[in-house]
């Protein structure tokens, strides 16, 4: 640990983000991790780190915010040499490719299509078994992705009243009582092995069917994402599904 | 209430590693949010309960401070942190062991999930959390900034990425997080005070808690 001065203190600060992203080596963790004991100061700066992290989540998933302009952005005077380039280039290349009385024409039948409107909804049944290796069990184009994705999985174990797992129960009749009294989903970024959304617990209705809505999914980035379904009981909990999904 | 300075934290534990009593209850109050947010951010925290590790870890904290087996304050520091981190690794082992988890490869990626929010806050809380970061995006300076803020958070575009197209130093990307999270801290103190203020409130409360468990049971009495 170097020492306790402003300026290693604001290098530290630095790191908060990458910190909490578990970005850091084990000696810089360490390093940190004792930075963070002497300064009550950087662990406020990690719980405000977390805060914003969990609340930018939360403002997408109630979909707060307004990505239209989340795109890579260049210099204004960039943006008006292209865009004069652009029209000039077009307006040259259309008078002297098209003959004058067909490009009224040109212009009704090039009309651009309204957009569609989104799917309000989609419902994807997960069974137990999932399909070959390596391919995904849902996949959703972000062009086109549901403003709800309802995920079915059919995960749902149902054991006899002593929980028990057999065919027949004691008294003959067949089992019914769900394995556990509460299930949930999350929803984990391969990649960055990050948790995106985790779904509030559930109990199974009708026996075995549970249903989780995943919003906004549009918002997701591409790539793939683990579908981890767990069973919950007052002791312990259990992962009882897991799933593919993979957004285009 | 304002955190102490780290300077005058190490004075604290300076004063402390002299056998001052009322500098060991100061050092208590001082280093448990660093403690607390080790447990809650370290490789185990999914696993772990993280107030009651805290209160473990500044206990045996104290004991080698009275110990003077150490003599340098940031030895203290990092003596902290390897103890709440190996409690974290212990209670998070023994977690794993009573449960039935399936697959190793899951446990690994789950239990090295740092995001892993556990759910300390309530639906309410929640959103009032959600309304202020949309309030703190809103009142950006820049577009740039805004961004920024939401391809590195919601997209996970890498730094190097995002300073490139943004035409940012390293330097200059840090400080509007590090501004980013200043302008929160205001914004949730304003409109959300019981997000911010109580962890202080509490870290104050178990600390003095810590010490005088401390101090009645090696000494019975206070």
């Amino acid at each position: 640990m170097k020492t306790l001065d402003r300026q290693s203190l604001e290098e530290q600060t630095r790191l908060v983000s990458r910190y909490v992203a578990g970005d850091l080596s084990r000696s810089e963790r360490a390093e940190f991790e004792a930075w963070l004991i002497a300064s009550p100061e950087l662990a406020g700066e990690v719980e405000m780190e977390r805060r914003l992290r969990r609340g930018i989540a939360s403002a997408a998933r109630r979909g707060w915010l307004n990505r239209s302009a989340s795109r890579p952005v260049m210099s204004r005077q960039w943006r008006v040499a292209i865009a004069a380039s652009l029209v000039a280039a077009v307006a040259v290349g259309w008078v002297l490719a098209v003959p004058g009385r067909d490009r009224a024409q040109l212009a009704e039948s090039n009309r651009p299509a309204k957009q569609l409107p989104r799917l309000a909804s989609r419902v994807v049944q997960l069974a137990s078994v999932r399909g070959a290796a390596g391919a995904p069990d849902i996949e959703v184009a972000r062009a086109d992705a549901p403003v709800e994705l309802v995920l079915q999985p059919d995960v749902v174990v149902l054991t006899c009243e002593d929980g028990s797992i057999e065919f027949e129960c004691p008294s003959g009749a067949a089992p019914a009582t769900p394995q556990y009294p509460e299930y949930e989903a999350d929803v984990v970024n391969r990649r960055r092995a990050a948790l995106i959304w985790r779904s509030p617990r559930q109990t199974p209705v009708s026996g075995t069917q549970l249903s989780f809505a995943l919003r906004d999914s549009a918002s997701l980035e591409p790539g793939d994402y683990d579908v981890i379904v767990r069973g919950h009981a007052p002791d312990h909990e259990e992962v009882v599904g897991r799933f593919v999904l993979r957004i285009n | 209430m304002s955190a102490p300075p780290v300077d005058e934290v190490e004075r604290i534990v300076v004063a402390a590693l002299t056998g001052n009593r009322d500098a060991e209850s100061r050092m208590l109050v001082a280093l448990r949010p660093g403690v607390l947010a080790v447990l809650r951010f370290g490789a185990f925290h999914r696993w772990v309960d993280a107030e009651d590790l805290t209160q473990e870890t500044l206990h045996i904290v104290v004991e080698r401070v009275r110990a003077r087996t150490i003599d340098d304050p940031r030895k203290v520091f990092a003596f902290a942190a390897a103890t709440a981190r190996n409690l974290a690794l212990n209670a998070a082992r023994k977690m794993l062991r009573q449960q039935t988890v399936v697959d190793s490869e899951l446990v690994d990626e789950l239990a090295q999930n740092l995001e892993m929010e556990q759910s300390d806050l309530s639906e309410q809380d929640d959103r009032q959390l959600a309304e202020a970061v949309a309030a703190l995006l809103e009142e950006l300076p820049t577009e740039r900034d805004r961004q920024l803020l939401m391809r590195f958070y919601l997209d996970g575009t890498d730094k190097q990425q995002l300073c490139r197209e943004l035409g940012l130093s390293p330097k200059h990307f840090d400080r509007v997080l590090m501004r980013a999270r200043t302008r929160l801290r205001t914004i949730i103190e304003r409109r959300a005070p019981h997000l911010a203020l109580l962890p202080r409130a509490l870290s104050l409360f178990l600390a003095l808690a810590t010490t005088f468990t401390f101090w009645v049971r090696h000494f019975g009495h206070w």
